[in-house]
């Protein structure tokens, strides 16, 4: 009798066991057919945002959205070094694709080719200079914003030691102005020249990725794409314009404050050149959202300074900054893209645009957008654009990982002394190579 | 009673035919990509049914394994859908060129060639083993000394062990910042007045000692541990013996404590082994494999500090090559399995001497 318990009792676990096992198979089931049901229903779609800046803004426009259609937006921000794309193509292994994701570079879109809705009869594809245009599929981003890549400056302090930026136009002018501004150091207020940080391990992407898109793209018309055609044939470059662009780095290292020049970070760089430390930095527009925000208080301290932009004129006759959507949306051509679409095309009209201009600091990539942003950059961008002095961001098709595992540790190389100018041109060249070799 | 066994033989014929075709058609819905919801719930009906089907299958000789089977079935089950299935896949996917999204065609042993022709791979698995033999060596010495310290007759011991410990409980990543911030913000203040303007992470080879010295800090007293508990083990009447016969402190821990503990030494060696093989979270969080070596194998590189487990997740993470990625890994666990059955080995031969 007792044996027969133990055995009942034995068995009723082994069943429940597995109910519990089945019960969760269940619910995963449910969980992918309901993705895929709400996919068909055409009353929500689900967008992933990789700038978690925004989700606030983001959320409150869908809100608005569904106020006055109906249709419910989940917005889903990944950010804060998630590996976005990891985590999509997770999903998208799980049968749990987004209608609408986001991707950054040229070889991101191109795992996705054939996935990916054309979007060219959009109204807003005719209004923007900056959507993802890809030859063979049309046009499969969606620029929700504009950011610029320039040698931001402090006005105060360009103005008290009687520079006229708009003069330096080549290398020597810049580290003649970069002289007389080192010697007036101390009645400026300054700490260093210029906030410039080649730190590989967390700030390669402002040398590797933003400082050498300068050599790609700065002086060239929106569609050149002479550097990044050599670069991406291998890894090959053009000696003459590199050689000028190494001279160019050798003068921001050589008046760069030293003690963040190897080991500095984003914070402390921006919180600096906030404070009116440095007359120069290294950082585009985005930097304007964290002087006023997260370094409020020593901004406001030091007087709420002008900024301004100039090119990172390397070569004579340099004349443009490097403007464009640093990461574009796509949709996901199985999701619901009817909706999907309708949603975007809102995004680009005027009730949004006056919320993300306004609230969250963009800058419109639509050309009838009449707002303008308070950040503290958004009026030499506007001037910029408005006088087509821009390039694009070709940095953004060269290969993945090169600037995180190959070229911002030779940019920290040359700055820390290990490497001199020659010894930089040569070997950006070879871990080029390497890069592009496998 | 031959009425009732061939009734139960046709209920057991019944319930395995429709348990099978339960199974068979709920993956046929799943692989043809049908989003019905009742699928799920039919594979696991179908489970069940066939299972139930067994029991009650007409056999005397067998029936004691089927028992067996059904109530193994459960654990079998997930061990294969956890571990074996995704080993296997892994293997597989390590012969073509998935990219993590789509897969479209083997390409053989191409991936293998690749990764052991590229240099900076080659680096990675050296410095590994680097790293392994530092760490095995000095994590093992320190934790051995902490723990001597930690059972002598101090007051406040308790407070001790518990705080060599602590670092353990930290998590890599935020360990790996906060040292970062150490040597990059702190340590910089003192060394900066001797002239040495860049931190010890700009250094390929500082930037190493200091990966191994914070491995250390955060291993040595978990292993400390493990050695106190060894230690506290070793008889006292064995111990008592040789202050008898008049052996001084330094015989007594050679000859005495030592040998006693030498199963307790085997496990902390291998413990360290495998842990140091596997770093990924302070490498990571630390200098992400930065740092560059002039010449090796005729190239210059730029991962001076990155190690296997790192050098993998950047392939396939941050430079889409999930399929190279895939064939790292697989030498990856080539290497940690064979590590793995020699220390079983070891310690079964230690166990029969015993």
């Amino acid at each position: 009798m007792k044996r027969k318990v133990i055995a009942a009792l034995m068995a009723a676990t082994m069943v429940l066991g597995l109910a519990a096992c089945g019960s969760s198979g269940g619910d995963s089931g449910d969980g992918g057919s309901g993705g895929s049901s709400s996919g068909s229903d055409g009353n929500t779609i689900r967008l992933v945002n990789g700038k978690i800046e925004i989700d606030g803004t983001l959320k409150k426009l869908a809100e608005m959205y569904k106020e006055e259609t109906g249709v419910t937006v989940e917005i889903e921000s990944m950010g804060g070094g998630v590996d976005i794309q990891g985590t999509i193509k997770g999903y998208y292994q799980a049968g749990n694709m987004p209608d609408i994701f986001v991707n950054a570079l040229g070889p991101e879109f191109k795992n996705w080719s054939g996935m990916l809705v054309d979007m060219s009869d959009e109204k807003w594809a005719s209004d923007t200079d900056n959507a993802y245009v890809d030859e063979e599929e049309g046009t499969i981003g969606y620029p929700y914003t504009v950011e610029g890549i320039g040698l931001a400056y402090n006005k105060d302090i360009i103005e008290k030691a009687e520079i006229d930026p708009a003069t330096l136009t080549d290398t020597a002018k810049l580290e003649e102005a970069f002289k007389t501004l080192d010697s007036k150091k101390d009645e400026l207020g300054l700490e260093a020249v210029v906030g410039y940080c080649a730190e590989p391990t967390n700030l390669y992407w402002s040398t590797g990725q933003h400082v050498f898109a300068n050599y790609l793209d700065a002086g060239l018309e929106r569609d050149d794409t002479t550097y990044i055609d050599l670069l991406n044939d291998g890894g090959k470059f053009d000696e003459e314009r590199l050689t000028d662009f190494a001279e160019y780095v050798g003068v921001l290292n050589e008046y760069s404050d030293p003690a963040l020049l190897v080991s500095g970070t984003y914070d402390q760089q921006i919180l600096n050149f906030a404070s009116g430390k440095y007359a120069f930095v290294t950082q585009g527009s985005w930097i304007g959202a964290t002087m006023t925000t997260d370094d409020k208080d020593a901004y406001d301290a030091a007087g709420n300074f002008e900024v301004g932009m100039i090119p990172y004129a390397f070569q004579d006759g340099i004349d443009t900054i490097l403007t464009n959507s640093p990461s574009w949306w796509s949709i996901y051509s199985e999701g619901n893209v009817d909706a999907a679409k309708a949603f975007l095309q809102w995004m680009s009209e005027d009730t949004a645009q006056k919320v993300l201009v306004e609230e969250a600091g963009f800058i419109s990539p639509f050309k009838s957008c009449t707002y303008v942003a308070s950040d503290p950059f958004a009026q030499a961008m506007v001037d910029y654009i408005s006088a087509e002095k821009t390039s694009s961001w070709h940095w953004l098709d060269m290969k993945e990982g090169y600037a995180m595992n190959y070229t911002g540790q030779v940019f920290a190389d040359y700055a820390s002394g290990a490497l001199d100018t020659e010894g930089f041109i040569k070997t950006i060249q070879q871990v080029s190579e390497a890069c592009y070799a496998n | 009673m031959a009425e009732n066994s061939n009734k139960t033989k046709l209920l057991s014929y019944v319930l395995l035919a429709a348990g099978i075709a339960g199974l068979a058609f709920a993956l046929v819905l799943d692989f043809s990509g049908s989003s019905a919801g009742f699928r799920g719930p039919l594979l696991v009906a179908g489970a069940i049914v066939f299972l139930v089907g067994l029991y009650f299958f007409p056999t005397v000789e067998h029936h004691r394994s089927i028992i067996n089977f059904i109530f193994l079935f459960p654990l079998l089950f997930t061990f294969a859908v956890t571990v074996l299935i995704p080993l296997a896949l892994g293997i597989v996917y390590s012969f073509t060129d998935w990219n993590g999204i789509r897969l479209t065609g083997f390409v053989g042993f191409s991936n293998y060639a690749t990764m052991f022709k590229d240099p900076s791979f080659v680096w990675s698995v050296l410095l590994t083993f680097l790293f392994v033999i530092f760490n095995m060596v000095l994590i093992n010495v320190i934790g051995f000394m902490l723990a001597l310290l930690c059972t002598s007759k101090m007051r406040g011991i308790n407070f001790f062990r518990a705080s060599y410990f602590l670092p353990n409980l930290i998590g890599g990543i935020v360990l790996g910042y906060i040292w970062q911030f150490v040597f990059n913000n702190v340590l910089i203040q003192i060394t900066s007045k001797w002239g040495m303007m860049n931190s010890i992470l700009a250094n390929t080879k500082t930037a190493f000692a200091a990966i191994v010295v914070v491995y250390i800090w955060q291993y040595a007293g978990y292993i400390m541990l493990i050695y106190v508990t060894g230690l506290t083990t070793v008889p006292k009447d064995v111990l008592e013996a040789s202050q008898i016969d008049g052996a001084n402190a330094l015989t007594t821990l050679f000859k005495i404590k030592i040998p006693m503990i030498a199963s307790t030494v085997t496990i902390c060696t291998f413990l360290t082994l495998t842990s140091a093989f596997k770093q990924f979270d302070v490498n990571m969080a630390l200098t992400n494999g930065t740092g560059s070596v002039a010449d090796f194998m005729g190239s210059y590189l730029t991962n001076g500090t990155q190690m296997l487990a790192l050098n993998i997740y950047n392939t396939a993470i941050t430079k889409n090559s999930y399929a190279l990625g895939q064939a790292k890994a697989v030498l990856f666990f080539i290497i940690l399995a064979s590590v793995s059955i020699i220390q079983v080995r070891i310690s079964n031969s230690k166990e029969v001497e015993l």
